[in-house]
């Protein structure tokens, strides 16, 4: 029933929103754009955000967690760190924060202040994938805490153009969730400037489905 | 009359050597120029993205590929533009990547 009832919530919510832990590519190029939504039944979100140099992108993030029943939304800053290039890798680290509000739902209590602080981490090659992300939350009804990671193979080397796959294990750990540590095992597409990922989290019966899109 | 074949062979070889210049600098500003940027860091075609979206705003790029397999960009010049190497360093940085090595072939 619960699962049924995380469908239909995201359902209405549609593609409007998306889950954070793929978040690992918070900037783009110059004057690049990004949308990012992300599902995973615990929550949905959406970040937009402009990168004015490759280092930097500002936007709105806006959360709607089902798990604990709030809803943030406000602005997010993400900072590449240090970024680390080698012929055959490449390895980043960002600084991520964000200020808003947040609403919590059905309890009565007024909509407070919020923000959060997080950081990400990615190293890949053609084959090879692995990243990780921290994040809490200051919501003021409530603190949140979360943190994932990934590791990922690409079964086939794409060149430029070309469809890409990865096969992908999350390992995300939410102190406050009904289950706190979940593996989901996912694929993730991009072609052009789009990917995709759809993954199913057997502990919680609970679908992922990402979308990122660049212009 | 010597004099006078003297002065016709020196006017017509004056022509020709005009001639030479002047289609040897039209062919120089038709001809087109790769530049090809050795890159660390690229591994990733959807990031690559922003290799073709920074080259592609040049006013001298004509039109830009991406070779994952060696690492390399290849940057086609429009006809009489240039790109200086200062410039290919700076959007090679603003790609986001790390500049090793520039080389230059007329296409």
């Amino acid at each position: 029933m619960n699962s049924i009832q995380t469908a239909g919530a995201l359902l209405a919510f549609g593609f409007a929103l998306s889950a954070q832990s793929a978040d690992a590519r918070p900037v783009s190029y110059p004057s690049g754009w990004t949308v990012m939504q992300m599902n995973n039944g615990d929550a949905s979100t959406l970040h937009v955000h402009y990168s004015p140099t490759f280092q930097d992108s500002i936007g709105l993030y806006s959360e709607r967690n089902w798990e604990n029943d709030w809803h943030f939304t406000g602005l997010q800053y993400n900072r590449l760190v240090k970024r680390w290039n080698s012929p055959n890798a490449q390895a980043n680290l960002y600084f991520k924060a964000g200020a808003g509000q947040a609403d919590p739902f059905g309890d009565g209590a007024d909509v407070e202040a919020a923000g959060f602080i997080g950081i990400g981490a990615d190293w890949e090659t053609r084959r090879w994938f692995t990243s990780y992300e921290a994040r809490a939350f200051d919501l003021g009804f409530t603190q949140d805490a979360r943190q994932a990671a990934r590791i990922g193979v690409a079964p086939y080397i794409g060149d430029y153009g070309d469809l890409h796959t990865w096969l992908m294990l999350q390992i995300e750990n939410q102190p406050e969730a009904e289950t706190p540590t979940t593996v989901t095992p996912l694929v993730r597409f991009f072609y052009d400037v789009q990917l995709l990922e759809i993954g199913y989290t057997p502990e919680s019966e609970e679908l992922m489905l990402n979308w990122i899109v660049r212009f | 009359m010597k004099s006078l074949m003297i002065a016709l062979i020196a006017a017509l070889s004056t022509s020709m050597a005009l001639a030479q210049a002047e289609a040897a600098a039209v062919s120089e500003a038709s001809a087109q120029t790769l530049v090809t940027a050795k890159v660390n860091g690229m591994v990733c075609d959807f990031c690559a993205r922003a290799v073709t979206k920074v080259f592609g705003k040049e006013d001298a790029v004509d039109s830009v590929h991406v070779d994952l397999d060696n690492g390399e960009i290849h940057v086609t010049l429009k006809a009489g533009s240039a790109l200086s190497d200062e410039r290919v360093a700076s959007l090679v940085k603003k790609s986001g990547y790390d500049l090793v090595s520039i080389a230059r072939d007329a296409v």
